[in-house]
């Protein structure tokens, strides 16, 4: 049914909005082809591309040269967020139709969380802060007391306290507990740049964050206190990091010439994933929520993989040729009916 | 080339001033002719090539419809380049709009509903971008959001615009541009400035950029010599950095001030079509060099998104840091410097000499050095890549970023100081530091190459002597030896390389710790060559490289000058005063940091543009004299 519904509108050229029989949640990256990029500054193509089952990677929402990210709203999934260079790029009717919410003040957007209780309350890392809109979009405010290094490539929310957030910066992991009214860094954490904060399902209180330089560092109390982890990683810089919604022992942290470390039992022991992947420089990572166990990775310009069993092997995932800032999974909404 | 137009030339002050009324005459006939000769480039025949530059110079006139509506729908099908798109489509509405018909309108709508342009990463972008949305949802007054690629109605754009526009302008006029005088850079500011000059509606919105376009044509008069942007530089590219009068500067000395020789440049054509006239005292601020003087600038680097440094600066919740320029200008030549540092991303030219020359079309005129640095720290200090990429992405169009022949580039281990017409420059570069060495550029058109048994080599260029003495000898390579610049950043930086990329020399000079002096003088002051030699050979000059590079040294006009890496520098015993720069400080401009005011003057005259309230005062006073 779904899929009938997907090459229906494929055949009908409505790329550019799809939608799917019942919500569902779409593998998705937010890209940049650069590999091909020659004498020239602008990437041969870019923007988010979902991907579907029969389709592979295909293109979806308004063509964007710089995509860092996107989010939908938990409760709402009509309502879409684009984290991109412009600024931020929303559709409150699944994707048939966009608007940039934001003006000249907010650009370099690059991750966007949506308050699952209250779809108003929108915050956004930025490469020169954080924004935070109380309005679902329509109107957004500068949120950086207690930050000075404000660029920002992560941020994410407590699903158990949504007011309550941490955010990667350029010179930490920073917490507030008033919805970015006031921020403070978390010292555990080294003052270095936090890359990238991920967390499992909210009964497991597993988080992760990964940094430039400062290895990885995880948490089993939703982020209130942190150890290092993964520690063969050593003081690469780690982009990437993933924990399995479906089963917090599933953990996975990547970087540039490490590949990919997996561990299977919470953060114990972890296992180097490398071989296989098309490059030791990976930038994303991320667990399919459909699919227990099953772990995509993405190297910087050499494509996607896919693993099931943790790592040991890997697939191809196709998408050669991008760098990917940010790899997920959306809840795409059905808007046709 | 065009002649007959362009009577004032260069440096040499006429036998007596033109009148107001002279030099605007001369401007209207170089403006026709300049349309002219633009018009001849169109190949009416070949609806393979042209662009929305020669589409909307066609439709103004009137001329080869059919090919420009051919192009118009091959250039609209699959828009690219983003704000390098938009604003040549504004200028083909605003200027063509007498010939273009309801189908062109169509195709134009359409292509503004649905093409979302990215709005870029610098300050240039910006500036086009929102000036170029202004400017089109003015021509599309009431359209809902629906209507525009970014969902917002006309109004809200407008609105937003000109916002941005007005900040722009504040910030500008008050602190000094992030991308400061760029000599090919400056199409892009003149080119978005000049149409909301030309067409805007907005009355307010209109006169603030009138008073902006002056300024901006202000910062590059005060520096020019002979049609050339002189001196430290944010953003230059090879060709341009080789052979200063390829740049988008030179083309607009000639339209604006009768400089050199007509080239056909985007930006030119813009201010052609746009019936924007300058104010003659411009023209004489940009001429007059019959009193060498010094003037000084302060600037400020691009927006630092990371690693801004203690010492950077926050404006208006962003950080960046203080550029101290400072320009020597004769009317033989002019030497100009930065302080040093990375001061921009990847293409910041510290400093640099240029010799006058009346036609410099072809010549190599300029004199400058460098140490050639690239990393991941400069490349996220200004973008938001990551620290592993950032090198890698930024050479896939600045393909000599990361090459040790390079010729431009801001380092983090250079240091200069200039006083008149001397300059000093020192480097400490740490160990492990991929290209621990100083390239000095030596053009193929400088004459009485001399390298001296005292270590001083000394040449000549135009009326300007040179004297370089390294700290540190080093070896003579061509410039040529990489194949770099004939294949980088695109077709129309390289092009013509065998012309003016080939022939020159670099002086390369290794050593972790060294440095330079640099002493020009006019040819006039001295009775030979050889007698400039000896001149310089005689003034008392030590150096030492441990533990840092320093200097002192006695001018030729008996000043002692004193630079240690990583102090103050100081004249006669005198540290340099940095905290007190002024944002335009010279005999022909004038205006204070925060101020939002900049006064021009030439002889009686005095110009104020007030940008707080808008106003602009011109006075006369026959007792300056």
């Amino acid at each position: 049914m779904m899929l009938t519904t997907i090459r229906t509108l494929l055949a009908l050229g409505l790329t550019g909005s799809i939608a799917f029989a019942q919500p569902e949640s779409v593998l998705f990256t937010a890209a940049a082809f650069t590999k091909a990029q020659k004498n020239s500054s602008i990437p041969t193509d870019a923007g988010i591309f979902i991907h579907l089952p029969d389709k592979g990677w295909t293109p979806y929402g308004p063509k964007i040269q710089q995509v860092a990210s996107a989010s939908v709203d938990p409760s709402d999934s009509s309502r879409i967020f684009l984290a991109c260079g412009n600024g931020i790029v929303r559709s409150t009717d699944g994707g048939q139709s966009w608007r940039m919410v934001t003006d000249w003040r907010v650009s370099d957007v690059t991750a966007i969380v949506i308050d699952p209780t209250d779809g108003k309350n929108v915050y956004a890392a930025s490469g020169w802060g954080l924004v935070r809109s109380l309005d679902g979009g329509d109107s957004w405010e500068s949120i950086n007391t207690g930050i000075d290094e404000r660029f920002s490539k992560t941020i994410t929310l407590d699903p158990r306290n949504p007011s309550r957030l941490l955010v990667g910066t350029g010179g930490g992991l920073f917490e507030s507990t008033n919805r970015g009214n006031k921020w403070r860094r978390i010292k555990a954490v080294p003052a270095g740049h936090v890359l990238r904060l991920r967390h499992g399902n909210a009964k497991s209180g597993v988080w992760l964050a990964v940094t430039e330089g400062h290895g990885a560092w995880l948490s089993t109390n939703s982020g209130k206190t942190w150890q290092p982890t993964a520690p063969s990683a050593g003081d690469a810089n780690l982009y990437a990091c993933a924990v399995d919604p479906q089963n917090a022992q599933n953990l996975a942290v990547g970087g540039w010439a490490v590949g990919v470390l997996t561990s299977t039992d919470g953060g114990k022991t972890w296992q180097q994933r490398s071989e296989g992947l098309p490059s030791p420089n990976v930038l994303t990572l991320a667990y399919d929520p459909n699919n227990p166990g099953k772990l995509w990775a993405a190297s910087f310009e050499e494509g996607t993989v896919w693993s099931q069993d943790a790592g040991a092997t890997w697939q191809d995932g196709g998408l050669d040729g991008a760098l990917t800032n940010d790899l997920g999974f959306l809840t795409l909404a059905d808007n046709t009916r | 080339m065009v002649t007959g137009v362009g009577s004032v030339h260069g440096s040499t002050p006429p036998a007596a001033p033109l009148s107001d009324g002279e030099i605007g005459f001369a401007f209207q006939a170089r403006r026709a002719a300049l349309i002219e000769q633009y018009l001849t480039r169109t190949d009416p025949t070949n609806m393979e090539r042209g662009g929305l530059h020669d589409v909307a110079l066609n439709f103004a006139q009137g001329t080869h419809l059919e090919w420009a509506r051919s192009r118009l729908r091959a250039l609209t099908a699959k828009p690219t380049g983003a704000m390098f798109w938009m604003f040549p489509m504004v200028l083909t509405m605003h200027a063509g709009e007498p010939h273009l018909n309801d189908d062109d309108w169509a195709v134009i709508r359409e292509a503004w509903r649905t093409y979302f342009p990215y709005r870029g990463d610098t300050e240039n972008h910006w500036l086009m971008y929102y000036a170029s949305i202004y400017l089109a949802a003015e021509i599309w007054p009431d359209l809902p959001g629906s209507e525009w690629y970014n969902g917002k109605s006309s109004a809200e754009n407008r609105a937003e615009a000109k916002e941005y526009l007005l900040e722009s302008i504040r910030i500008t006029t008050a602190y000094g541009r992030g991308e400061y005088d760029s000599p090919n850079y400056i199409d892009p500011y003149v080119s978005a400035l000049t149409l909301l000059v030309g067409w805007c509606r907005d009355p307010e919105l209109q006169h603030k950029a009138q008073m902006m376009l002056e300024f901006e044509l202000l910062d590059f008069a005060v520096e020019n010599i002979g049609g050339i942007y002189g001196g430290a530089h944010s953003r230059i590219y090879p060709k341009h950095a080789i052979q200063p009068s390829l740049a988008a500067s030179t083309a607009l000395a000639w339209l604006l001030w009768g400089q050199g020789e007509m080239q056909l440049n985007g930006s030119a054509l813009i201010v052609a079509l746009s019936g924007y006239t300058p104010p003659p005292l411009l023209q004489h601020i940009a001429t007059d060099r019959s009193k060498p003087y010094v003037h000084r600038e302060l600037r400020r680097t691009r927006w630092r998104m990371r690693h801004a440094g203690p010492d950077a600066v926050e404006i208006a919740g962003l950080k960046t840091k203080a550029v101290y320029k400072y320009s020597y200008v004769t009317a033989d030549y002019l030497l100009g410097s930065s302080q040093g540092g990375l001061l921009q991303p990847i293409q910041q030219q510290t400093w640099s000499h240029v010799w006058h020359e009346d036609k410099p079309l072809g010549l190599s005129n300029t004199f400058f050095a460098l140490h050639p640095y690239f990393s991941a720290l400069e490349g996220t200090m200004y973008f938001g890549a990551d620290w592993d990429t950032v090198v890698d992405l930024i050479a896939r169009s600045k393909v000599d970023y990361n090459s040790p022949d390079k010729l431009m580039s801001g380092s983090p281990h250079e240091q200069v100081f200039q006083h008149e017409s001397t300059l000093i420059g020192l480097y400490d570069i740490p160990a492990g530091t991929d290209f621990p060495h100083i390239n000095t550029f030596f053009s193929r058109d400088l004459t009485h190459r001399t390298e001296d048994d005292s270590g001083w080599i000394f040449a000549q260029g135009g009326e300007s002597y040179i004297a370089y003495r390294p700290f540190v000898a080093g070896e003579w390579r061509p410039t040529d030896w990489t194949g770099l610049l004939a294949g980088g950043a695109g077709a129309w930086i390289s092009s013509g390389h065998t012309e003016w990329g080939t022939g020159h020399q670099v002086y390369v000079s290794e050593s972790p710790q060294n440095g330079y002096i640099v002493q020009i003088a006019t040819a006039d002051d001295f009775d030979s060559f050889e007698a400039f030699v000896n001149a310089v050979k005689a003034l008392p000059f030590e150096f030492s490289l441990s533990p840092v590079a320093t200097a002192s040294f006695t001018t030729l006009d008996g000043t002692k000058l004193r630079a240690t890496y990583g102090e103050t520098p100081t004249v006669n015993g005198r540290r340099v005063d940095y905290d007190a720069w002024p944002l335009f400080d010279g005999p022909f401009a004038q205006a204070t940091p925060g101020r939002n005011e900049v006064t021009l003057r030439h002889g009686d005259t005095q110009r104020r543009l007030n940008f707080r309230d808008g106003s602009i005062n011109t006075t006369i006073n026959s007792d300056d004299e």
